[in-house]
């Protein structure tokens, strides 16, 4: 049955991918192109720009790779499989962690961990920045925006939902 | 707000939110995270975020979902881990159904492209000011401020893999502490 060798292909793919839908991707590729020749190239670009213009994680991106193949039940079963590892692997992981959690070398990698995460997430904002500001109407809703949730209380929801506003009405 | 309110039924409602309304990927969807759950409601320290976030970029899968399924055992174990897969999930396949329905359809859509324009300039500014409230209180002392500036250049400059930078910036903990320890005993 082929749409279960699908489901296989998701589920294993996200259990073996550390770090997310770009890692992803390339294994992603093979298997749905190369291999099973479910997608052509360019309807395996269109279903990653559909995973980064919904909300939530990239990995979404399945759902509309399994309805193109396989309708409803396709996207059911890759949102399914997506994210059964998960559940899976960091919950056993969540129970260790939080029990071993005083534990000494655990405490100590931290220290070093968590400012790397503040460098890795500024490095992020320089490469989006690069890609998505690209002129002068971009630059001020990036600026403004940057203002309004450092120095007000508004939500990030009104700042995300304000500036599509503002992009339609601009271009 | 407290850690108190933390019912399955509160962990769903906020994870739906979250999902409703993180467009733009994994880092704005962290800075979702920081607003919701350490500054509003107070269910996380500062600490305890960044420690999720840590975990989901060790564990396999999406990193965003994986640190939700974090955030979610650790306030209410298994039922709080699935209240915010649901939450993240839910909304977003059922966006990503009507609009492959659609696309399959209609293809090209304009409006849908020029509101995606704006939308990608704020998920910068939301990245950025998260990394200004992080760096507030995390950040306080020389060694911490170095670690910090090194991953940063690693990434921006150098393009290393970031999974290899957390693997490293954690052993470079490790000895930090190691050489703290040297000197106490002394």
């Amino acid at each position: 049955m082929e749409i279960f060798r699908f489901f296989w292909t998701i589920f294993y793919i996200n259990l073996f991918t550390i770090g997310g839908g770009y890692v992803m991707l390339p294994l992603l590729q093979r298997e749905v192109v190369d291999h099973y020749h479910w997608l052509s190239n360019k309807e395996f670009v269109e279903s990653i720009a559909i995973g980064q213009v919904t909300p939530g994680p990239l990995t979404i991106m399945n759902v509309f790779i399994g309805y193109k193949i396989f309708g409803f039940w396709g996207a059911l079963g890759a949102v399914i499989f997506s994210y059964l590892p998960s559940i899976i692997l960091v919950t056993i992981a969540s129970h260790y962690y939080l029990k071993f959690k005083n534990s000494w070398i655990v405490k100590a990698s931290f220290q070093g961990i968590r400012p790397a995460v503040i460098g890795l997430l500024a490095a992020i904002a320089i490469t989006l920045g690069r890609a998505s500001i690209v002129d002068v109407p971009t630059g001020l809703i990036a600026t403004g925006g940057f203002a309004i949730l450092v120095f007000t209380k508004v939500e990030p929801t009104f700042v995300i939902l304000g500036s599509g506003v503002a992009g339609a009405l601009l271009y | 707000m407290t850690v108190a309110d933390a019912s399955v039924k509160n962990i769903l409602k906020v994870f739906l939110k979250i999902g409703t309304f993180a467009f733009g990927g994994v880092y704005s969807m962290l800075a979702f995270f920081e607003r919701e759950l350490v500054q509003n409601r107070k269910w996380l320290s500062q600490e305890e975020f960044a420690e999720s976030v840590v975990m989901g970029q060790l564990t396999p899968g999406a990193p965003i979902i994986n640190t939700g399924i974090f955030i979610g055992y650790r306030l209410k174990r298994l039922k709080g881990a699935l209240a915010t897969v649901a939450g993240q999930v839910l909304p977003s396949f059922v966006i990503v159904l009507i609009l492959s329905y659609l696309y399959i359809r209609y293809k090209e859509i304009a409006l849908l492209k020029a509101v995606l324009k704006g939308v990608g300039a704020a998920v910068v500014a939301l990245i950025a000011s998260v990394v200004y409230s992080m760096s507030g209180k995390l950040l306080k002392e020389y060694k911490g401020i170095l670690i910090a500036i090194v991953a940063f250049l690693c990434l921006a400059v150098f393009k290393l893999n970031p999974i290899g930078l957390i693997v490293a910036a954690g052993i470079v903990g490790l000895l930090m502490s190691r050489e703290e320890q040297r000197n106490g005993n002394l």
